[in-house]
């Protein structure tokens, strides 16, 4: 008899889920997370006053108690739901261009959307509610098409779905839209997913603005950390075992099928199925024998590309938001209105005029999200972590403080106080997020999701007999869709298991 | 979606000739084995097996340690960082944890200066036994009590305590070794002469260095003794540096010094931006800090019960930490101060005393995750490690 049913590699928001699904199921779970505390990106950490949210910005698909969204339900199912406190945030992003009077802010309300929009930009009136209620039509269409998997799926019964799935986000806008201003005022969310309009597809971009206009952005007390620590929880009073501190360094397979793991520390254990948490790469390359790794895997890796990492200023500040005229959560901050020189900038090593940031602010909606008179924010810019490889690890630190100082400059536009009330900071670069999620480069979106890579054509199936993926490297990248992973996953092994 | 489905899409063929392009020309991860890890180990390595090369006597109760990594070059550090030392003392497996005392810029080697501690297992063993030649285990450089070019000013304000001097040291060594366009001022405080340590070579630097302002303070003094004396109180300090305004201060020292000088501080009207202080190890009378249980006696015997299975004799002066380490129970820890969460542990059941300012996260405590490293059991308790 093996010595677990099922081992999870990697306590992030995937293989939490699965294991407290199988946990609960009676199933006999063992997670290995190689650092101290469970999470992966859901996690936080502490300096002086402040307790940071590392990498949650607005969770998607939560709904309300009387509304409740996919993820309320996925969340309830693990028992997480009555163990955790909710903030429903109040805007979708505040846009801002640099040198320009450009500021706007939009709310996840589909008639206030519209309404918005329209007071803005009142030449393009008709085009705008034509855009949002097409949005809706194609997104009711992708629900039983692709969330929903409808057998019958075919371009007869869902003509929008089949025609624009795989059409670029730009050239939808660009059939409704003339002004680029207002193509730039609606896609900001393109950053959220790391290739800009022009190159991801019309369906990640529209599902991130319904969702979000549906179930609101939401927002959790204590940050994504009481998420994971309320999973954990339920796989422990579930009689699943969690080990901290203890890496897998090895996945043991033999004729194309699973044995059970080797960890960091030489032990072995074993079980008949393996669901990895760990990047792709790491997966494949890191922890098996070439030999083992088929070559429809191989063949799928070579398609995909390593996604960005971020650059990311934590700062507590000794002041409320208002005091900085922070006015929103979510506050997007552009240097051009070109998606695409956006986009190329992230693969400079300097911090430009031309960079995304995007500065989030939950006291605005959470008082209680830092101590009483404080604010916690978070700015970020992604970048590719290649050219942060290049670094000398002796002029890493100076760098750190070189780009920080360009970002703050930066905010400093619109935020002219903001940097006179900075108390802690602490700065993550691609080189951060390749220490704390061992992934390749410090990517934190995993795969670039051009169209060409979305799980349409990258399948994420392992074509190895027991070993199951979950996680961004496993498919789409978010806090709801690393979680909808986990319970995939574990729908997957309970057939396996049976 | 099924194969035939997706193959009806708009632009599906399109997809797949790029597709083909990319599988053709796409990178081969195979390359990638190992690179994380080796690329990490560069900036921070969990683990350095080092020499030491050299043993400098300070003062009668303390030694440098000068360390150096035969293995290959030394991760870099920013001034006033620390590592952690993991040691077998009397068959007991532990660690600690000491700032690094040389500059930067000294690449070769760590400095680490050690005090004697009254009981002091792993300081008393490393005065004592420690030489030349011998190996040491220890982390890469952590912490986060260091100059930040974003928050701090250029004029620092270092108050040292004891052998709390020693990130502050560095922190000297490497404005003046890197000739960095900064002002110091060293307010270093100490019960008598013999306790000073570096004292010659902070006097020298101060001499030729006008950016380096070294002020010590004796609370008992020798006779013939001319410098400052007493406490660092906060008129002292604004005897010497004049007015707070653009002025960072870093101090570092036992917890009796933060409990003096914090509030002095703030008395001088220096906003708590501008302060940072250091973790400095764990308290070693615990039984004496605020919200300790007067019922609770300090040699209390208890049991700790560990995954529902080890029974271990704990007593509730003692640290979780330090109950599972003479058990031979080995968990990663770093700071051993509270801070860094390395040592966190989950309690099943049973009362413990945790002291405040621990840096435990919200759901953390909401969940019962405490640091095992300042956490007493006062009453039978269940962990889960």
């Amino acid at each position: 008899m093996s010595d677990y049913d099922v081992i999870v590699i990697g306590a992030g928001n995937g293989g939490l889920m699965a294991a407290a699904r199988l946990a609960k199921k009676g199933v006999r779970v063992l997670v290995l997370e190689r650092h101290n505390i469970p999470g992966g990106c859901a996690t936080s950490f502490c300096r002086g006053r402040f307790e940071f949210e590392v990498a949650l910005h607005q969770l998607s698909g939560l709904g309300t108690e009387g509304y409740q969204g996919p993820l309320w339900r996925m969340l309830a199912s693990v028992d997480a739901i009555d163990k955790l406190d909710f903030v429903t945030m109040t805007d979708l992003y505040r846009l801002q261009l640099s040198g320009t009077d450009l500021d706007i802010t939009l709310r996840p309300d589909r008639q206030q959307l519209v309404a918005d929009l329209q007071a803005k930009f009142p030449h393009e009136k008709e085009g705008i509610q034509k855009f949002i209620d097409f949005s809706y039509a194609y997104f009711g269409e992708a629900i039983g098409a692709y969330y929903m998997q409808d057998p019958d799926a075919g371009p007869d019964k869902y003509p929008l779905y089949f025609k624009y799935a795989l059409k670029s986000a730009q050239d939808v806008l660009n059939e409704y839209f003339k002004d680029p201003l207002l193509k730039f005022v609606i896609a900001p969310y393109w950053s959220y997913i790391g290739v800009p309009p022009s190159l991801m597809s019309f369906h990640d971009l529209v599902s991130v603005i319904v969702g979000y206009c549906e179930f609101k952005p939401s927002h959790i007390k204590g940050g994504s950390q009481a998420l994971s620590n309320a999973v954990v929880d339920t796989i422990i009073q579930n009689s699943g075992t969690i080990r901290f501190s203890n890496g897998v360094k090895k996945i043991i397979v033999k004729g194309g099928v699973v044995q059970g793991v080797i960890t960091e520390k030489g032990e072995e254990i074993t079980s008949r199925i393996v669901i990895s948490n760990a990047s792709k790469i790491s997966t494949f390359v890191d922890m098996m024998d070439s030999k083992d790794v088929p070559a429809e895997v191989t063949r799928e890796m070579r398609q995909i590309s390593i996604a960005q990492g971020a650059l990311v200023l934590y700062m507590g500040l000794d002041c409320p938001p208002e005091a900085v005229d922070i006015k929103e959560s979510t506050n997007f901050v552009f240097g051009t209105d070109d998606y695409d020189r956006a986009y190329q900038q992230m693969k400079n090593l300097e911090v430009t005029n031309e960079d995304m940031m995007l500065m989030s602010c939950y006291n605005l909606v959470d008082p209680g999200f830092s101590p009483e008179g404080t604010s916690q924010v978070a700015v970020v810019t992604l970048k590719y972590g290649d050219t942060w490889l290049q670094v000398p690890p002796s002029q890493y630190a100076a760098k750190k403080y070189e780009c920080a100082d360009v970002i703050l400059n930066r905010l400093a536009e619109f935020y002219p106080n903001l940097r006179d009330h900075i108390e802690e900071i602490e700065i993550a670069t691609p080189i951060t997020s390749m220490r704390y999620l061992g992934t390749q480069r410090g990517s934190i979106y995993a795969y670039d999701h051009f169209i060409k890579n979305s799980d349409h054509f990258v399948r994420n199936q392992t074509h190895i007999k027991g070993l199951h993926g979950v996680g961004g490297w496993f498919g789409m990248i978010g806090f709801q869709p690393t979680l909808t992973s986990g319970v995939v996953a574990a729908k997957n092994v309970l057939k396996e298991l049976n | 979606m099924k194969q035939e489905a997706i193959e009806q899409m708009e632009g599906y063929a399109d997809i797949v000739r790029e597709i083909d392009i990319a599988v053709k020309y796409g990178e081969d991860f195979s390359g990638e084995k190992g690179t994380v890890q080796q690329f990490i180990n560069r900036l921070h390595p969990k683990r350095l097996n080092m020499t030491v090369s050299e043993v400098i006597e300070e003062t009668p109760s303390t030694k440098t340690f000068r360390l150096v990594n035969p293995e290959g070059p030394l991760p870099p550090f920013q001034a006033g960082q620390y590592v952690s030392l993991s040691i077998e003392v009397d068959s007991i497996k532990t660690s600690r944890a000491y700032s690094i005392a040389s500059a930067p810029s000294e690449t070769g080697y760590f400095d680490l200066t050690v005090r004697r501690m009254e009981k002091g297992l792993v300081s008393n063993h490393l005065l004592d036994h420690v030489r030349a030649g011998d190996s040491l285990i220890i982390s890469g450089p952590q912490g986060t009590f260091h100059h930040n070019p974003i928050i701090h000013d250029d004029t620092l304000v270092l108050l040292g305590g004891g052998c709390g001097i020693t990130p502050l040291m560095s922190m000297v060594r490497d404005t003046i070794q890197s000739g960095l366009q900064r002002t110091l001022y060293l307010i270093y405080g100490n019960r008598s002469g013999d306790d000073m340590i570096y004292h010659k070579e902070l006097v020298q630097m101060a001499e030729k260095h006008a950016n380096f302002n070294y002020i010590p303070v004796l609370e008992q003094p020798d006779a013939g003794y001319q410098g400052k004396t007493g406490y660092i109180t906060g008129e002292l300090i604004k005897d010497i540096i004049g007015d707070i305004e653009g002025k960072s201060f870093f101090i570092c020292g036992p917890q009796a010094m933060y409990n003096f000088c914090l509030p002095e501080l703030k008395k001088l009207g220096v906003p708590k931006r501008k302060i940072r202080k250091e973790m400095f190890g764990t308290p070693i009378n615990i039984w004496e800090y605020p919200g300790w249980p007067e019922a609770v006696k300090p040699h209390q015997v208890c049991t700790i019960t560990v995954n529902g299975e080890n029974k271990l004799e704990a007593v509730a002066s003692e640290s979780i930490l330090v109950t599972l380490e003479k058990n031979g129970l080995v968990i990663p820890t770093i700071c051993r101060s509270g801070e860094c969460s390395l040592c966190r542990v989950k309690i099943m059941s049973g009362k413990v005393y945790q002291p405040q300012g621990t840096l435990v996260r919200k759901s953390d405590r909401h969940f019962g995750y405490v640091h095992s490293c300042v956490t007493y059991p006062l009453e039978d308790v269940d962990i889960l490690l």
